[in-house]
């Protein structure tokens, strides 16, 4: 087979995304939606077919040149290899249930075109991030993603929330992008190309400083798609867009493509130790702030939102901790009972007739239907990282590797991700216990829940409870199947002695009883919420909004009514409008003289005349 | 010629004077153009005593054109007299002020 048709995979979804843009109106409902999800499905399908193509080094395929300026040659190229094919692999899959599940969701929007378009489009912008071969094409995928994130946040634009939730996105990201693309130029300065397996085979002739100062660009322009600190506080409000949006976007796929773009560079990366240790302390911190502040959410899907900022925060310490494979392990498991969760919640809130409020739920798992409450339990159990779920190992391994990194940084990291798993496992059950247990408090009957809303999640619930598999540690006698498949990309040697390891584990499941344990001692009935300062305080993300509005939107604001009422107005509008004034002023002073009286204008003429009459005497007398 | 050249022209300028006095100090329209009607047979009286000063005839060929001319002016403007006086009821000069700006 042509490696050339490596580009079918990202081209699909482009070319049924701009078919339903174009003409997504005019086909019957049917036919668009069966076209949005066969492009991904193929996608997904030739992904497998291709399947043999990552082996060894992967395959490069070329389909022709971008641009060519100079020496440079950006070519429209793919890499297709260990660490590109898995999330290939992931994105298309998930996806495609995904899709499955809008179609069932979005049954009653008029506008499925627009929609399943911009889904579409954005498949096709994650996958030339995860396919590209040089960082210009990766770079054009980073910037599709988030316009499509923006066009799905605020898909629903009539209500002003969503729409502005939608630029907010947009804003903040774009923050991270200039990083991004600043790290691009500095990168091409340095090599004079921009393709990634010639930057990674240069950057040991790098200078430290140079490298730190490229690690700390490339973090930061992670950190902006990933939402990290400090550019986390898009994410929660990203949650006004449709559930298969947040299930897909801001769960699965997007969101994880900072962990991806440093693992991807983590040749260069893993040269500066300072850069390291920036990446491990981000993704702690996050971690850490982003539970703290789940504890007290209300909405069902914001819960979420703030357990994915702060997993991609584990995933962000695992890349810092110099294991790639335990990122990658992390950020599949974790695509897939996001996805599974964010699906239910969904599902909850349609059976409850669009209510967010958890704290208005409850009794879900006696009234519901019996396999949500399983799915939303499984992916529960996976996120709460209970013992031989997908979540346990792959958190394990991450917070291994920054326990056996040994320094006091390290240890501090590990034991802040170890606090994070305690909190997970609290703000998880505390979900459950809310949603489903107890007696109803808030809805009075159930909605209808269509079929196709259903089975997608069954796949990726027991995706999420058998993740382990991908990466099952030596310990319990698994073969670490991804770490190999990785080889050479896959970071770090992990060197644990069986003692240590079968101690983290032990803690980790006795944190994650232990939560359980208070959840189910606070929720288990119903006692209201507490409402004090400290709670509230944690509801609005510590604040973040407020600082950011504090620290940016005003003084932006205030210099932009300065430039307006001071500069423009008081300026330039005043000068302009006095020049004006004053043309007219005289106008009207000169308009007196024409007072359409014929004797006026005689005695005009008469003294016009007498004055030559004089000035012909002056000259004679002369 | 018995009458001496510069005795005609002080006639031709204080008639000329009277007539443009008339154009300005009266308000009636009709009044006004015997003004500028007296002005106009001025100028012809000048015309004619420098005729008969020069012994050239051109002089008195320009006061028949004048003579014409005046007659044809005459005719119209009585004529926009008449339809003024019956439009706006009035003959005052002042009254007529449509062109202010």
């Amino acid at each position: 087979m042509n490696q050339t048709l490596l580009f079918l995979i990202p081209l699909l979804p482009l070319a049924c995304a701009v078919a339903n843009m174009l003409f997504g109106m005019r086909l019957p409902r049917l036919f668009a939606e069966t076209l949005a999800v066969c492009g991904v499905a193929a996608s997904f399908l030739l992904t497998v077919l291709f399947w043999s193509y990552a082996d060894g080094d992967g395959t490069r395929a070329v389909l022709g040149t971008w641009l060519a300026a100079g020496e440079a040659t950006i070519p429209f190229a793919l890499q297709f290899d260990a660490l590109s094919a898995p999330m290939t692999l992931m994105v298309t899959g998930v996806a495609t249930l995904i899709h499955l599940y809008a179609v069932g969701y979005m049954h009653e929007e008029e506008d499925y075109a627009r929609f399943f378009g911009l889904l579409n489009l954005f498949v096709f912008a994650m996958l030339a991030i995860v396919l590209a071969d040089n960082l210009l094409v990766l770079f054009l995928g980073w910037e599709g993603v988030g316009l499509c994130s923006y066009g799905l946040i605020g898909f629903w634009y009539q209500k002003t929330g969503n729409a502005r939730a939608g630029t907010k996105a947009f804003l903040v990201t774009r923050v991270g992008d200039v990083f991004l693309a600043a790290a691009l130029l500095w990168l091409f300065a340095l090599t004079g190309t921009l393709s990634i397996g010639a930057i990674n085979a240069q950057a040991a002739g790098f200078a430290p400083a140079v490298l730190t100062g490229l690690t700390v660009l490339l973090l930061l322009g992670a950190c902006g798609k990933s939402a990290q600190l400090p550019l986390m506080t898009w994410l929660a409000d990203a949650m006004a867009g449709p559930t298969p949006v947040s299930a897909l976007i801001h769960a699965a796929t997007m969101v994880t493509a900072g962990v991806y773009l440093l693992c991807r560079l983590f040749p260069l990366v893993s040269l500066s130790p300072a850069g390291m240790a920036a990446i491990a302390v981000v993704g702690a911190v996050t971690a850490l702030y982003a539970a703290t502040c789940a504890l007290a959410q209300r909405e069902i899907k914001r819960v979420l939102a703030y357990s994915t900022m702060s997993q991609v925060g584990y995933m962000f310490l695992a890349v810092g901790a110099g294991s790639v494979a335990g990122a990658m392990a992390h950020l599949l498991t974790h695509a897939f009972f996001k996805a599974a969760l964010f699906m239910a919640a969904g599902c909850i809130i349609h059976l409850a007739g669009d209510e967010n409020d958890i704290l208005r739920m409850g009794g879900l798992a006696r009234r519901g239907p019996r396999q949500l409450f399983l799915v939303f339990l499984a992916g529960a159990l996976c996120l709460a990282g209970a013992p031989l779920t997908g979540g346990f190992f792959s958190k394990d391994a991450i917070l291994l590797a920054a326990y056996t990194q040994g320094t006091p940084l390290f240890l501090l990291l590990w034991g802040a991700g170890l606090l994070t798993a305690l909190l997970t496992a609290l703000y998880t059950f505390r979900l459950v216990y809310l949603v489903f247990a107890g007696e109803p408090r808030g809805y009075s009957h159930l909605h209808d829940l269509p079929q196709l809303m259903r089975w997608p999640l069954w796949p990726l619930a027991l995706l999420g409870l058998l993740g382990g598999l991908l990466n099952l540690p030596a310990l319990v006698g698994g073969g670490e199947w991804l770490r190999h498949r990785l080889g050479a990309l896959a970071g770090r040697e992990i060197a644990a002695t069986h003692g240590t390891e079968w101690a983290l584990a032990g803690l980790a499941t006795g944190l994650v009883l232990l939560g359980w344990g208070a959840a189910r001692w606070r929720y288990a009935r119903f006692r209201g919420e507490w409402d004090n300062p400290g709670s509230r305080f944690l509801l609005h993300g510590w604040g973040a909004d407020a600082a950011v509005d504090l620290l940016v939107v005003r003084p932006f604001t205030a210099i932009a009514g300065l430039c307006a009422l001071g500069i423009d107005r008081a300026l330039v509008d005043a000068t302009l409008d006095g020049l004006a004034r004053q043309t007219t002023a005289c106008g009207e002073r000169l308009r007196r003289l024409t007072s359409g009286h014929v004797s006026t204008y005689l005695a005009g003429f008469i003294w016009g005349f007498l004055i030559i009459l004089g000035w012909f005497l002056l000259a004679l007398v002369r | 010629m018995i009458v001496p050249f510069a005795h005609v022209l002080i006639f031709a300028a204080i008639l000329f004077v009277m007539g443009l006095g008339c154009v300005l100090a009266r308000r009636n329209l009709i009044m006004i153009l015997i003004g500028v009607e007296i002005m106009l047979n001025a100028a012809a009286v000048a015309l004619v005593g420098g005729s008969a000063h020069w012994r050239q005839v051109d002089g008195q060929v320009f006061v028949v054109f004048l003579m014409a001319m005046t007659s044809a002016e005459v005719a119209i403007s009585l004529a926009m007299v008449v339809y003024l006086r019956r439009r706006r009821g009035t003959l005052e000069a002042d009254k007529f002020d449509g062109l202010r700006g």
